[in-house]
């Protein structure tokens, strides 16, 4: 390990330490997975701490803020981070997804408005591309937008929306050329979520949580120049946006399932499941499946930069959300009957885990769709024929 | 080849991955060793460890080997895996060698190490388990092998020792087994005088199994190689046969069970990578998960391979089925994968009772 990494792990390590602490305690590993709801204020004050401290945007170029680290050094950042149980990051979506992406596709102007405040902890993003009728079918937008004097105007509506109520600013992929269709004409806006002509209506989810939500734009407007390349590149963009999705930060979620493993060893040790061979079995199987998923992560991140695909890569994802899947069932194994009984009248972790898993194999391209990609761009298999190109005879 | 590999290991994977599949001429290779009756090609073996160097991968420089270790190691074994070449890499170049380098006495190392790295010897390795078993059955290139070493536990830990071919009271019985691209035999050495084995070394019982345990990393790789060839079978198959009126790998069916493969084939091989460049306290557990692993992903993927294939995948005359076998023995050589899983919950849990 090279010393440039050693010392990130050393000082940011050292800063976990000394300040995941006091009012910030309670964080600790919380915020994550099916419990995004927890303590919303204090984890944006803690998201503020760390801008403080220059713990924001660490991966970005020095030029805007950030400390330009590495690959291996953004390894070492997630992982210190999640070893320390630091808490699910509510600014995660503005400064993984959004920033590297105005970072490559936006003006300067643009750079200057919206970097600093992501850097300080100060504004939230979500993310606006599903619709009712695009999901795992993207490009088959609806929402429309139009300019109308300095102004664009947006009319549609959006779902699945993760941390809107929580959020300030939504980036919203809109149809801008009438009657284009699939991946023409659309733009990739940056929307003030702060207005009367949008409403945001939280989804209740089968954890009883409502993380995702159904925004609706009414004629809700953005200024001009809150556009992201031009008019009919929104596809381009929005694509380059979710290469930035799969990088460094998967090392530090395999933390946090490692502490649910290690939640779960605990239980069985103290219930007496771990005498059971055939959990004994699965229990080992899992913490072999999260080994592989470490080694994957470095097989596909050393050597590239970030946004880029390694073969390799296309697993990651049904990977870990199937294994994550497997380990709620697990979890709900090693309580056995308890796994019925909500203490307090609410969902333990383990049973919030568990229930959570659920969204993991369809949230981000459903296992079924990692296949179609992984057979198409892994494999180089024949792509599936679209709709319309083929007829159906009865 | 990206990460873990330096330019050294894609030089020897091409070399090897050039002779092997020319001897594994589509199918025509393993055939060859079926039709033989000898799960053993001396002939291959002599080129391959001498002419091609292969044999000293692991063997450490001081005797003329090319210090490769653990990931020269896989790199050699994923071609041999992909070729099912009839050749003792895997316990001459790996149990063996690891063996007389940790635990040899000086005197074995001088006289066999040099010899090994120069591709001269063919070596078996033979577990005795404790003093009083002196028959073991499933050895692995026993019938072919100059030089056999064998263990047994003794008063302050584990014996190394060897006895000559044709040392009176000493029967070496060939197995006629269902895979038939690797050769394994009896080994009863009950009427062998104990002035006849001849001593190579010693060890502590705990190094012992953590020289067993990271033997198990190479036939791990095996299966990788094994895997990966039948994937890329299954993929120009599928793309080949047409059937209502397209190529079968435009459905989804099709496609999907390939996708499949592929996260189960790449999976292993990442399970196989962790193993061989984990640091020695990961080794035991990072190998134990390596072979559990990838013989369940090669076992897995061979029969998938079969079932994408159809009609011809059920046929002696397409090789698929040298694979599918060699996958099912790997499954269950060096303890099967609920042994090995067992061992890890072992240290995850504490002991079952």
């Amino acid at each position: 390990m090279s010393d440039l990494v050693q010392e990130v792990r050393d000082t940011f390590g050292q800063w976990m330490s000394d300040n995941l602490t006091d009012e910030f305690a309670c964080l600790k590993w919380r915020g994550t997975f099916g419990d995004d709801e927890a303590y919303p204020e204090l984890r944006k004050k803690w998201e503020q701490h760390l801008g403080a401290a220059g713990w924001i945007g660490v991966g970005w170029p020095e030029a805007y803020g950030g400390k330009g680290y590495n690959l291996p050094q953004m390894v070492a950042f997630n992982e210190e981070y999640a070893r320390y149980g630091g808490p699910g990051r509510s600014g995660h979506i503005g400064e993984t997804l959004l920033a590297p992406t105005l970072i490559a596709y936006g003006t300067e102007v643009q750079k200057q408005r919206f970097l600093p405040p992501i850097l300080n902890g100060t504004e939230y993003w979500c993310q606006g591309y599903s619709e009712p009728g695009a999901g795992s079918d993207l490009s088959n937008i609806k929402t429309k937008a139009w300019l109308e004097g300095d102004e664009w105007v947006i009319e549609g509506q959006k779902i699945w929306t993760s941390l809107a109520v929580d959020a300030d600013w939504c980036f919203v992929i809109a149809r801008a050329e009438t009657g284009s269709v699939g991946r023409n004409g659309l733009v990739f806006l940056l929307v003030p979520l702060v207005q009367d002509n949008v409403e945001i209506r939280p989804i209740t989810q089968i954890t009883g949580g409502s993380e995702f939500n159904e925004v609706y734009y009414t004629g809700a407007r953005t200024a001009k120049d809150n556009i992201l390349g031009k008019v009919g590149d929104g596809w381009r963009i929005a694509m380059a946006l979710l290469g930035f999705e799969r990088g460094a930060s998967t090392l530090g979620q395999q933390m946090i399932f490692a502490n649910e493993l290690n939640e779960i060893i605990k239980l069985a040790k103290s219930n007496g499941k771990a005498r059971d061979p055939l959990i004994r079995q699965r229990i080992a199987k899992a913490h072999a499946g999260l080994r592989i998923m470490r080694m994957t992560a470095l097989r596909s991140l050393e050597g590239t930069k970030i946004g880029e695909m390694t073969r390799e890569a296309y697993m990651s994802k049904i990977y870990w959300a199937s294994w994550h899947r497997d380990l709620g069932d697990l979890a709900m194994d090693v309580m056995g009957a308890d796994a019925e009984i909500m203490k307090n009248g609410e969902f333990d972790a383990l049973q919030k885990t568990y229930l959570f898993a659920r969204a993991d194999t369809i949230y981000g391209g459903t296992n079924q769709i990692q296949r179609n990609i992984i057979a198409e761009r892994a494999l180089g298999m024949p792509k599936e024929p679209r709709g319309g190109e083929t007829v159906i005879k009865g | 080849m990206a990460y873990p590999f330096t330019d050294d290991h894609n030089m020897i994977r091409e070399a090897a991955r050039g002779f092997l599949q020319a001897w594994y001429e589509g199918g025509k290779g393993p055939e060859r060793i079926y039709q033989s009756g000898t799960a053993y090609d001396a002939a291959a073996w002599k080129s391959f460890a001498q002419e091609l160097g292969m044999a000293g991968i692991a063997i450490d420089e001081e005797y003329e080997g090319a210090g490769l270790s653990d990931l020269g190691r896989v790199v050699v074994m994923e071609e041999l895996g992909a070729s099912l070449c009839a050749i003792p890499f895997l316990t001459s170049c790996g149990i063996v060698t690891d063996i007389l380098q940790t635990a040899g006495e000086q005197i074995a190392k001088n006289r066999y190490l040099k010899k090994i790295a120069a591709g001269e010897l063919s070596d078996a390795y033979c577990d005795g388990h404790d003093a009083l078993r002196k028959a073991v059955t499933h050895v692995a290139h026993a019938a072919e092998a100059d030089l056999m070493v064998l263990s047994r536990r003794g008063e302050g830990g584990m014996d190394y020792f060897t006895i000559a071919k044709g040392t009176s009271g000493l029967t070496i019985t060939p197995e006629k087994t269902m895979d038939p691209t690797r050769s394994f035999a009896s080994v009863d050495w009950s009427g062998v005088s104990e002035g006849d084995m001849i001593p190579l070394g010693y060890g502590s019982e705990e190094q012992h199994q953590k020289l067993i345990t990271q033997s198990f990393i190479a036939l791990a790789a095996e299966c990788v190689g094994g895997a990966q060839a039948c994937l890329d079978m299954t993929l120009e198959y599928a793309g080949q046969r047409v059937q209502f009126g397209r190529p079968i790998a435009s459905f989804q069916a099709i496609k999907h069970r390939c996708a499949d493969m592929f996260v189960e084939l790449e999976a292993a091989r990442s399970a196989v990578y962790a193993a061989a460049i984990a640091t020695p306290e990961e080794k035991t557990e990072a190998a134990l998960i390596a072979k559990a692993y990838a013989s369940e992903a090669f076992y897995k993927i061979a029969g998938d391979a079969i079932q994408l294939h159809g009609g011809i995948g059920f046929t002696w005359e397409y090789p698929l089925h040298f694979f599918f076998k060699r996958a099912r023995a790997n499954k269950s050589m060096f303890g099967t994968p609920e042994n090995a899983y067992a061992s890890l919950a072992e240290t995850l849990l504490g002991d079952a009772a």
